[in-house]
């Protein structure tokens, strides 16, 4: 049985603190794969849960990507999508108020969509927030709060880096 | 409804679901209304390279299936069986993750439907990553002998100092105190199994003194083969640790008391 979680449980997640370490920009960068790029970087929030930064870029369109924080559930083999930007490289429909759109979009885990059998992260929303893979990564930092080791707050500027292949 | 009405029905859903949008010279986007499990749909370009058209996926599919998996895991086991009989049936070519159909004799459409057919198959792999409760075998068992043995009398992954300085063949739990130390295995899958076979072998051929016990997690997982080489060798066996505790306990303090 996978692990369930509410939405209040949802947005505790997204909100607990999550420091970073200081070289997280080099432990971000993506490595190729076949036909894609990707990297991963689990994190500790400050009350203890376990995330994980999933990363993953085409290399043949620079608008299909994906940038992903996951929950680790204890004692479970499966992570938790809580949320996910996405490039505008496919149509999504929210199955539930039959909406299709093809747009950048954010895909957002609710206790709705796990109602129903369907992936917690089924549902999504379009966004003009990013328009390309470093700003998508960003808006997942700043929404999820990431912070730098010691410091309060991200300095979002140098996630720019991450556009380097 | 008449059935010829849900036939222009159908046809009308599916056709008004189906779209061509161009994207840059002999390159379009194939809109379907097919789907992965969490409402993204397939990504399928229509693009023309040295006079052929081709239908692409652009290694959205294995992108998109690393989500959950390990992009590895693709190309073993299972998976790997699963998306190389769908690479054959449906002709699809696996150009370095990007998947491929080319058009043959204008038969745009049937190849449309192969294609999507294809990446669906290859897609349900997601399937086979489903949910398995992490096991707490190996901390459950570690708490029955904690709880059965004082710890003055045990060693968890005890290993020969003298023989094996670098702990290569080790044991689960050394229980000591007695004249032949007992032995204890934790086997969770024929690889642990296997260990466990080869490090009594060792321990044999070192002249060590010691009875030997198996607690398995599920017994009948184990290979046939690899479990009859391991009874060969072991002098008790439990198969599986949750419906034998009394029992694992009852043995072990009665070897204690030995």
């Amino acid at each position: 049985m996978s692990a369930r979680y509410s939405d209040i449980e949802i947005a505790r997640l997204i909100v607990e603190q999550k420091p970073l370490p200081l070289d997280y920009l080099s432990r971000l960068q993506t490595r190729s794969k076949r036909g894609h790029k990707e990297r991963e970087l689990s994190v500790t929030g400050v009350n203890g849960s376990e995330f994980r930064i999933i990363l993953r870029r085409s290399i043949l369109n620079p608008f299909d990507f994906s940038a992903i924080l996951a929950y680790l559930p204890p004692r479970s083999t499966q992570s938790f999508r809580l949320r996910r930007y996405n490039g505008r490289s496919h149509e999504h429909t929210n199955t539930l108020e039959r909406v299709t759109f093809y747009d950048f979009h954010i895909h957002m885990a609710t206790e709705r969509y796990q109602d129903i059998g369907a992936r917690e992260d089924a549902y999504a929303e379009p966004t003009d927030r990013f328009f390309a893979y470093s700003k998508a990564v960003e808006c997942l930092l700043g929404d999820c709060n990431f912070t730098l080791l010691g410091t309060p707050q991200l300095k979002f500027f140098e996630v720019e880096q991450l556009t380097l292949f | 409804m008449k059935p010829e009405d849900i036939e222009r029905e159908f046809r009308e859903k599916v056709c008004s679901k189906l779209s061509l949008v161009p994207e840059g010279l002999d390159r379009f986007r194939v809109f379907t209304p097919f789907m992965f499990e969490d409402g993204d749909h397939l990504c399928i370009i229509l693009k023309k390279s040295r006079d052929r058209w081709t239908l692409s996926d652009e290694g959205h599919t294995y992108m998109h299936l690393t989500y959950d998996l390990d992009e590895k895991d693709l190309q073993r086991g299972t998976r790997q069986k699963i998306i190389a009989n769908t690479l054959a049936i449906f002709n699809v070519e696996d150009r370095d993750g990007e998947l491929l159909l080319s058009v043959e004799d204008n038969s745009y459409g049937d190849a449309l439907y192969t294609f999507i057919q294809g990446l669906l198959k290859i897609a349900d792999v997601s399937y086979l990553s489903r949910e398995r409760v992490r096991s707490t075998f190996l901390e459950d068992f570690r708490a029955l002998v904690s709880e059965a043995v004082p710890p003055e009398r045990r060693t968890f992954d005890w290993h020969d100092r003298q023989y094996d300085p670098q702990g290569i063949y080790t044991v689960d739990c050394r229980i000591n105190g007695i004249a032949r130390p007992l032995f204890v295995y934790a086997l969770q899958n024929d690889d642990r199994t296997r260990d466990a076979t080869i490090a009594t072998l060792q321990f044999e051929r070192w002249g060590l003194p010691f009875h030997l016990m198996g607690i398995f997690e599920d017994q009948e997982t184990i290979n046939r083969r690899v479990l009859a080489r391991f009874s060969d060798v072991c002098e008790k066996q439990f198969s599986s640790l949750k419906i034998n505790e009394d029992r694992i306990v009852r043995y072990i303090q009665e070897a204690i008391r030995s």
